[in-house]
């Protein structure tokens, strides 16, 4: 029985592990890291952070924001952020669809979510009117809340399954 | 394995369970790399292999509260990261076992013909390898299993298990000294 390369690997071993994650690794795990005290991710905290952003959208739909030499860049900047949070709010939105069979138990999560929603659709035409940094600014947090929004829903779903699952076990 | 080795994060673990995000983030550290190397021999994609890292360090953290030192955590979290990694693989390929005939690799090569062994030929003769034949080897050289775990793992007989090693060791020599007949025959 030949044992070169078995002893030539068993000796060299830490040397086979010459390859980094990038940081896009940490950055999805950090997304979803089960926070402790966690009031800065309750939702109760997220709703009046989503009621204060439409409050700060709508104040932004009042002010007339004048044309600027950037306009389009800022149009197809957004354009290339908007594709790629919409991915993953369509993502979690099936997700979350696929676990959640029992009625009702979405009402308060949907009703915050479609306000969102309403909102994103009013700036997104005044970016299209006129395309400025702050519009792209708060549709870009609109994005952002949501997926945050989507984010606690999922949490809590998973929560309730893994109840419902110990609740089984126990009987 | 001793308790005081099977425990060497216990604190650590222990902050990351009320949350402690900075705990969170050096367990990462500590384990990332290893991990990544690991689900990367066996998807032998880069990009898979971080897709399965990520999910695996989800699945413990979240899991967390269920791990109870009984193992130690190093080696609870690699065994995700290897089952993540082969499920990926099986998606993938549909069907990881058999390949004897698709790969079958010439006669035993006699160990005087082997040339001289670097680290770089041999990493790169492994990820060579076909995917069943660098999974068992992976598993079995680099990591540590036994023939039974990798069974296991792996959802095939021992005897299999045992068979796809000695195949990936012969097909790995041959890689070896045809890569090394190659670069001498263009010099």
């Amino acid at each position: 029985m030949d044992r070169k390369i078995e002893d030539f690997i068993r000796q060299h071993r830490p040397e086979f592990d010459d390859k980094e994650p990038s940081g896009r690794v940490w950055a999805e795990v950090r997304n979803s890291l089960p926070l402790g005290n966690g009031w800065i991710r309750s939702l109760a905290v997220w709703r009046a952070a989503a009621i204060f952003f439409m409050a700060a959208s709508a104040f932004l739909l009042w002010q007339r924001v004048g044309e600027s030499k950037g306009e389009q860049a800022t149009l197809r900047e957004f354009q290339d952020v908007e594709m790629f949070y919409n991915d993953q709010i369509a993502v979690k939105i099936e997700l979350i669809e696929a676990n959640s069979n029992a009625e009702g138990a979405l009402n308060g999560f949907t009703k915050d979510f479609h306000q969102l929603e309403a909102m994103y659709q009013v700036l997104k035409e005044e970016m299209k009117a006129r395309p400025s940094k702050q519009v792209k600014d708060a549709l870009v947090l609109n994005l952002l809340i949501r997926i945050d929004l989507l984010n606690q829903q999922l949490h809590k779903l998973e929560k309730s399954t893994l109840t419902k699952e110990e609740g089984k076990n126990a009987i | 394995m001793d308790t005081e080795t099977l425990n060497i994060h216990r604190d650590l673990i222990e902050r990351c369970k009320q949350g402690d995000e900075q705990a969170y983030l050096r367990l990462y550290k500590l384990y990332a790399k290893a991990m990544y190397n690991t689900a990367f021999r066996i998807s032998g994609s880069g990009e898979e292999a971080e897709d399965v890292l990520q999910e695996a360090f989800i699945s413990a953290f979240r899991n967390l509260a269920d791990y109870r030192g009984d193992a130690s955590f190093g080696s609870w979290l690699k065994r995700i990261v290897i089952n993540k990694a082969i499920n990926a693989l099986k998606k993938r390929k549909h069907e990881l076992m058999p390949e004897d005939e698709l790969f079958d690799v010439a006669d035993e090569i006699e160990e005087r013909d082997m040339p001289e062994l670097t680290i770089e030929r041999v990493r790169a003769a492994v990820m060579q390898l076909p995917d069943g034949y660098r999974s068992v080897l992976s598993l079995y050289l680099l990591e540590g299993y036994d023939h039974q775990e990798i069974a296991e793992i792996m959802r095939i007989t021992e005897s299999t298990s045992k068979s796809q090693l000695s195949r990936a060791k012969n097909k790995l020599k041959q890689l070896l000294t045809l890569k090394t007949n190659h670069h001498g025959s263009q010099n």
